[in-house]
């Protein structure tokens, strides 16, 4: 199984990205009433045990985060990932639930509402440009440190997988994050062979 | 792909509430499921607003959420793990009371987009959820246990001295008392193999019994003596335990040692003679009435002899009490380096010493006491100062009584003196 993405696959997918999350970015605003912004995705590709490490590297280990993890499955399936500190998630839970203090149950479902917005507008937008639908599944919810997200044992049997990676910021509310599009192995090729369909489609 | 006729009958016989409601949250569905669980009947609701029958529900949430699932084409969900319930419906479970509500997982789906009408379904998650904090109370548990445990083990490697060795007894563990005690660190010891605590002077006898002991997989109980590198000498009372696999293969060795040096001291100040080092009449009687209460074969062929400083009342009048000790510390010294290892010598009383010779025929004893008797008679005590002493031998008898055995050594001791001193006599 050949995992490894040519040029013209990066650069398509990549395209792809930025289409799905301008549209991200337009159904928050229309949605939650935020303005922010998303950085350009960084696409990379590694080994399972590599994931943790990754994920590390782009966070403040010395923070607490809200971890939501949501499937998504179909011909191009995989994970999302949002993670958001834990003062974004309160501001978040602020601006959702317009409470000076919001509760715990309230900021859980403030990460939530907005980790299914930006998965389902990127994932659908994404799998909508690659032709192809996918069903999502419940978000799940976990409060831990920067160590604990990502569990190496759970992910051993897998050998590729492909981080597609982006940072939400809405500087009003004072909320960021990040977001992770994984899938690994058999989706990793599945989504090679939707991006060359496309290219043919679109250069013949 | 079939029609399906009834699509009432199929949503009634699922066991999820299922409602259909737009974003002014007017019911136009209203499931079986949700029929029987909050007790309000469909031709009551259909038609009129969620919130006359649910105002505890939080609609500017609920509309957000409406409005995202028309929106982005997608369900939009509630946190399944939180404690506030979409529409509190009681549990009638009687076996456990985790869960006085029932957990709901509640999704929203775009039903007809143009007309704002969404579905919201709600699934029981209430096992699932027990099962949930069942893991959780127990993984609190787990983790106390083992806080505790840490603790417990922070205790041990304080406290207590412990070694762990591998089958092959290359040390894999020590506690941070041992290396304290030992004055050593942990790198220095770990990977090493145990026999660097091999003692020099240690019996090889013990060692041999230790070994065979605990490779027969069996415990080793036993007292072992070291020597620091500052040279002194500590005792230890040891415990070496097998580890065995499930197949009853030796894996490791677990060693827990107790510093026993003090109470060792103080067993040997008990048995000793202050002046001469030599045991006391206390640790001789024991001996000598062990072995006759006994009778065991390799114990009672013994010698029994009695020696006795002459003229020593002369001694201590004509050059004082300290001449006299002198005497008597010379004269053991004397005894002493002419006996072998498992000989037994003690100070009797006053001037006179008891002897047991082990082994040996009453000729050879005869013939070890004379060279005492000859090292005494030409040692120097102090200030030209020379002493003599007078000797009573016998041997033991089978099954006798130690006083029968005394008398006779008593009386050749006597007969010694009778004869002029300086001179040994065998009974």
């Amino acid at each position: 199984m050949n995992l490894e993405f040519n040029e013209d696959q990066i650069d398509a997918l990549r395209e792809f990205m930025n289409v799905s999350i301008g549209a991200a970015t337009a159904s928050l605003a229309s949605l939650l009433g935020a303005f922010g912004t998303m950085h350009i995705p960084k696409i990379e590709i590694c080994n399972s045990h590599e994931l943790a490490g990754k994920i590390e590297s782009t966070i403040d280990l010395n923070s607490m985060y809200y971890v939501t993890k949501q499937l998504f499955t179909g011909k191009f399936g995989g994970e999302c990932i949002f993670l958001v500190s834990e003062a974004s998630a309160t501001n978040l839970g602020r601006h959702l639930y317009i409470t000076q203090n919001p509760s715990a149950d309230e900021i859980n479902d403030a990460v939530i509402e907005l980790t299914n917005i930006l998965t389902s507008t990127i994932v659908s937008r994404l799998t909508q440009e690659l032709g192809t639908q996918v069903q999502f599944f419940v978000p799940y919810l976990h409060f831990t440190d920067a160590h604990s997200i990502v569990y190496e044992g759970d992910i051993s049997e897998y050998s590729k997988i492909i981080i597609i990676s982006t940072i939400l910021d809405f500087q009003d509310q004072q909320i960021n994050g990040n977001i992770y599009i994984l899938t690994k192995d058999e989706a990793i090729e599945s989504l090679q062979v939707l991006i060359d369909e496309k290219l043919e489609e679109i250069y013949g | 792909m079939i029609k399906i006729k009834y699509p009432d009958v199929l949503l009634d016989s699922l066991e999820n509430g299922h409602m259909i409601i737009d974003d002014a949250f007017n019911v136009s569905y209203w499931n079986r499921w949700l029929c029987i669980n909050t007790q309000v009947p469909k031709e009551e609701i259909i038609g009129k607003s969620l919130e006359e029958f649910f105002p505890e529900i939080n609609y500017t949430v609920l509309q957000r959420k409406i409005k995202t699932a028309l929106t982005i084409g997608t369900p939009t969900f509630y946190d399944a793990n939180s404690s506030r319930r979409f529409i509190p419906i009681e549990r009638n479970k009687v076996t456990t009371s985790s869960l006085k509500l029932m957990q709901q997982q509640v999704t929203i789906s775009p039903y007809i987009v143009h007309e704002n009408k969404v579905m919201i379904s709600i699934y029981d998650i209430s096992e699932l959820f027990e099962a949930k904090l069942l893991i959780k109370k127990e993984m609190e548990k787990a983790h106390k246990l083992n806080e505790k445990l840490e603790a417990d083990k922070e205790i041990i490697d304080k406290n207590i001295m412990v070694m762990k060795t591998s089958a092959h007894g290359v040390i894999k563990d020590i506690s941070s008392f041992f290396c304290d005690f030992f004055e050593v660190t942990k790198r220095e010891l770990l990977g090493k193999n145990v026999s660097i605590f091999k003692l020099s002077d240690m019996s090889d006898i013990i060692y041999r019994d230790l070994w065979e002991t605990i490779k027969n997989k069996k415990l080793w109980n036993g007292e072992l003596q070291y020597r620091t590198s500052k040279g002194q000498e500590k005792w230890f009372q040891a415990r070496v335990v097998p580890i065995l696999n499930i197949h009853g293969e030796i894996v490791e060795f677990s060693a827990v040692f107790h510093d026993i040096t003090k109470e060792k001291l103080l067993a040997e100040l008990y048995i000793t003679d202050p002046l001469t080092k030599l045991y006391n009449r206390a640790h001789f009687d024991e001996t000598i009435n062990f072995i006759a209460k006994h009778q065991r074969k390799a114990e009672v062929d013994f010698i029994l002899a009695i020696v006795d400083i002459d003229f020593f009342k002369r001694i201590n009048d004509t050059y004082g009490h300290q001449v006299g000790d002198d005497a008597l510390v010379c004269v053991s010294k004397n005894i002493k380096k002419s006996l072998r290892e498992n000989d037994l010598v003690a100070r009797w009383g006053g001037e006179e010493f008891v002897i047991m010779l082990k082994n040996v025929t009453l000729d050879e004893a005869q013939k070890i006491m004379e060279k005492v008797r000859s090292n005494i008679e030409q040692n120097i005590v102090c200030h030209n100062i020379k002493v003599t002493a007078s000797f009573g031998l016998t041997k033991y008898r089978e099954n006798e009584e130690p006083k029968e055995t005394f008398k006779r050594v008593d009386d050749a001791l006597y007969e010694a003196k009778e004869g002029g001193r300086n001179r040994i006599v065998v009974k």
